[in-house]
């Protein structure tokens, strides 16, 4: 696999090109995969204001030279950022941020709360224990994704796993 | 193009044999992990890929299809073996002027950036340096050479956390840079998720899992239940190891992409790499492989000398 | 890569050079002090007369020995060549596991022996080729000449002279490269070499170079270096004498005949007593069987030859070893 080479013809080795405004770290220990770590990371940037539209994500280059990991856990976690919509790639550029997450305001929120505490209680009520509701969740968030995929319409959702434990 | 291709690979010294029946395909543009115990046979597969064992029986080509050892096998392929050997009374300069002149490409302003920048004084005699510089050093020797495949046979193994990670880095800059293929052995699991794509399992000689990273991890899971119930699932379940407590077991199944549904009142969780390498070390007689990853597995492999 | 030979040996190469280099400085003085000791023993006059004998005797006696001394300390150099230059630069190798990384460049292990041996043969070859001409022109008026010093096929100068020192040098670092190759240990292969060529050498001293042409056979009395005489036997009336003969006939003078060449002798001797002559009044015919001294470059030839010959082989072996398996 060939990764572009960023910034290649712009900048040289060792120039203070521009710099990335966040930094990736590693949590070995956490049981979450590499790539889904630096997701996790980017997203929680962006929710906090450290990464706005328009900054650019670290380059591959540097991720890989400073965290001694494989390219293409970086590649795949920043196709996983494009796939949410959230970043884009240039080529021969980089990457960089192209939407922020979505900041649900707090009365929407606890209005979502309230009608998801009525769905558990009938759920419950039918006879779906909590690994039914979990099963069911997932079931339903996969074609939930699937049809916002094919309608084209990308939206940072938060990190998504599998078996939700 | 595969790196690496081998049919029913054998090496035996006297009666013993050290690597048998390995019939593997490694493709190119990956980071490959081959993990193993002490005396698996890691150093001896790794020893024909890059020329300097002859097989017993069965062929391995390189770089698509070229002879192990041959010319065209050499050029293209850089090698540092276990404890980076270095000719201990040379300086950094005469190595690298030494490269220079039994190789056909070498970037010697690559090598003496890389050297400059880990602060390898290029005077020094290779005996006087560290053991994380001359590891360094080595590679750095290798990488200058802009092979298609590195191969590391456990360079690592002498070295403290710090020149480890060092080292790795040097590593996966050069595959983000150059797109070199990576082949290198292991007895350490903990650092393999986050740097190997693409795993090879050997034990006792032969080998017991390859393929891809995301598709081991993919096609496997723990499924936690109660240790009684795990007969009546012995059948439909692909189990690779099971762990049993009194009451409540773990058991590493395999699945295929479409089912991942547990048993009721089972809970699954996804694997990470080490647990999975563990378990098959454990299970000698278990064996993760893929399918036929050429159109004929009967045929020679054709190789071209 | 010379370089890199050079740099990588160079505690070693520079000990064989300073070896070399004292023992041609030795050798280089020796000879232009007896060059000037002979110019003054020849420039006696009248030439035949006992005082002028007696003084190139004394020449004679005070430089033959040390110059025997000479030759045979010389004698080892080929073997110490062979196993200081040779044997470590390929058994270092394996020993030390630096195979690894030669045997996998670019340009293959083979490419790799050749440069690395190569330039070493050549340097040494030259060199051992120019010590053979300064060893000859320095000991010149000893060697060869009539009566007195070694004859120049006898087995203590011929092979420091002509082309064998240079062939035997050439022979005895094949000798170690395929030592090397084969021992994997620089210690063991060193002396393996110093063995191998020492008794090489011996034996073709001793044994193998009387044969390279028939020898002549003669009753002329007056054969002596500069030919190269091999035995001496007696025959009486036609018939071989044996010992038991010899010493009867010598019994009444009191010389015990201790071979069929020598003699011992006993009280009863009278002085300057010379038993050969006796010998021939009394009926004997003395018999020697030689190598004339004119044979002398085509024995160079031959064994430089048959040297080179193994030189040549043994490099092959060499190489085909290294082709075949490392590990």
């Amino acid at each position: 696999m060939q990764i572009e080479k960023e910034n290649s013809g712009t900048t040289g080795d060792g120039q203070a090109a521009a710099v990335s405004p966040i930094d990736f770290r590693l949590d070995p220990s956490s049981g979450v995969p590499t790539y889904l770590q630096l997701v996790q990371q980017v997203e929680h940037a962006l929710r906090l204001g450290y990464l706005m539209p328009g900054d650019q994500l670290p380059k591959i280059r540097d991720v890989v030279a400073s965290l001694a990991i494989n390219p293409n856990t970086v590649f795949k976690a920043y196709r996983e950022l494009e796939t949410k919509g959230l970043a884009a790639g240039r080529p021969g550029q980089g990457t960089f941020v192209r939407a922020t997450l979505s900041q649900v305001a707090l009365p929407e929120l606890t209005k979502l709360r309230r009608t998801l505490l009525g769905w558990l209680t009938t759920a419950d009520k039918a006879g779906l224990d909590e690994d039914g509701v979990i099963a069911l969740f997932n079931s339903v968030m996969r074609d939930f994704r699937e049809s916002r995929a094919t309608s084209g319409r990308g939206r940072g959702s938060g990190s998504d796993r599998e078996g939700v434990a | 193009m595969n790196v690496v291709e081998t049919h029913r690979l054998g090496k035996s010294y006297g009666r013993t044999w050290a690597l048998r029946d390995c019939t593997l395909a490694i493709p190119a543009g990956h980071v490959t992990a081959l993990v193993g115990p002490n005396g698996a046979g890691k150093t001896t597969l790794l020893n024909l890929v890059v020329g300097l064992a002859v097989p017993t029986e069965g062929e391995v080509a390189v770089l698509g299809g070229r002879a192990a050892g041959s010319p065209a096998a050499l050029d293209g392929i850089a090698f540092v073996a276990q404890d980076t050997p270095l000719y201990r009374s040379l300086t950094a300069d005469d190595l690298l002027h030494m490269t220079r002149n039994l190789n056909r490409h070498f970037d010697r302003s690559y090598a003496r950036g890389r050297l400059t920048e880990l602060g390898i004084p290029l005077r020094r005699r290779a005996a006087k340096l560290s053991g994380g510089q001359q590891a360094q050093l080595a590679l750095t020797l290798a990488l200058a050479r802009h092979p298609r495949l590195l191969v590391l046979d456990e360079p690592m193994a002498m070295l403290d956390p710090l020149a480890r990670h060092d080292f790795i880095a040097m590593v996966m800059t050069a595959v983000a840079d150059d797109g070199v293929s990576v082949v290198f052995s292991s007895h350490v699991l903990t650092e393999l998720e986050r740097v190997a794509d693409h795993l090879i399992l050997l034990s006792g000689g032969r080998v017991q899992v390859a393929g891809e990273v995301d598709d081991l991890l993919a096609s496997h899971r723990v499924l936690t239940g109660p240790t009684a119930e795990i007969d009546r699932y012995v059948d439909r379940l692909d189990i690779v190891h099971a762990r049993r407590g009194a009451a409540q077991a773990n058991l590493l199944v395999r699945t295929s992409a479409t089912t991942d549904a547990a048993p009721p009142g089972w809970r699954a969780h996804p694997v990470g790499l080490e647990e999975l390498a563990l378990a098959y070390l454990r299970e000698p007689g278990a064996a993760a492989l893929p399918g036929p990853t050429r159109g004929d597995n009967i045929e020679p492999l054709g190789v071209t000398p | 890569m010379a370089w890199i030979t050079w740099r990588q040996h160079r505690l070693t190469l520079a000990g064989v050079g300073v070896l070399l280099g004292a023992a041609a400085a030795y050798v280089l003085v020796s000879g232009v002090r007896m060059h000037h000791a002979y110019a003054a023993a020849l420039a006696c006059h009248p030439a035949s007369s006992d005082v002028c004998h007696q003084v190139v005797n004394d020449f004679f006696n005070k430089y033959a020995s040390d110059a025997a001394v000479a030759a045979g300390l010389l004698h080892v150099t080929p073997a110490v060549i062979g196993a200081f230059a040779a044997a470590p630069v390929l058994a270092r190798e394996f020993e030390t596991g630096t195979f690894r990384y030669a045997f996998t460049q670019g340009f293959g292990r083979v490419r790799w022996t050749i440069a690395k041996l190569a330039p070493l043969a050549v340097l040494v070859t030259a060199a051992s080729a120019a010590f053979s001409v300064l060893f000859s022109w320095s000991y010149e008026p000893i060697i060869g000449t009539r009566g007195y010093g070694p004859g120049p096929l006898e087995p203590s100068v011929f092979d420091l002279r002509g082309v064998t020192f240079a062939a035997w040098t050439l022979a005895a670092f094949a000798i170690g490269a395929a030592a090397g190759v084969f021992i994997r240990r620089v210690i063991p292969a060193m002396f393996a070499t110093l063995a191998v060529t020492a008794g090489l050498t011996l034996g073709t001293g001793l044994y193998l170079r009387r044969h390279y042409e028939p020898a002549l056979v003669s009753t002329d009395p007056s054969i002596a270096p500069p030919d190269w005489v091999l035995s001496q036997s007696w025959t009486k009336d036609g018939k071989p004498a044996s010992l038991f003969m010899i010493d009867g006939a010598l019994h009444p003078v009191g010389v015990q005949a201790l071979t069929l060449e020598r003699f011992q002798p006993g009280p009863g001797t009278p002085d300057n007593f010379d038993p050969v002559q006796y010998l021939s009044h009394h009926g004997f015919t003395q018999v020697t069987t030689y190598q004339p001294a004119s044979r002398f470059w085509t024995f160079q030839w031959i064994e430089g030859g048959w040297l080179l010959a193994v030189a040549l082989i043994l490099v092959a072996v060499t190489v085909w070893r290294v082709r075949r398996r490392a590990t």
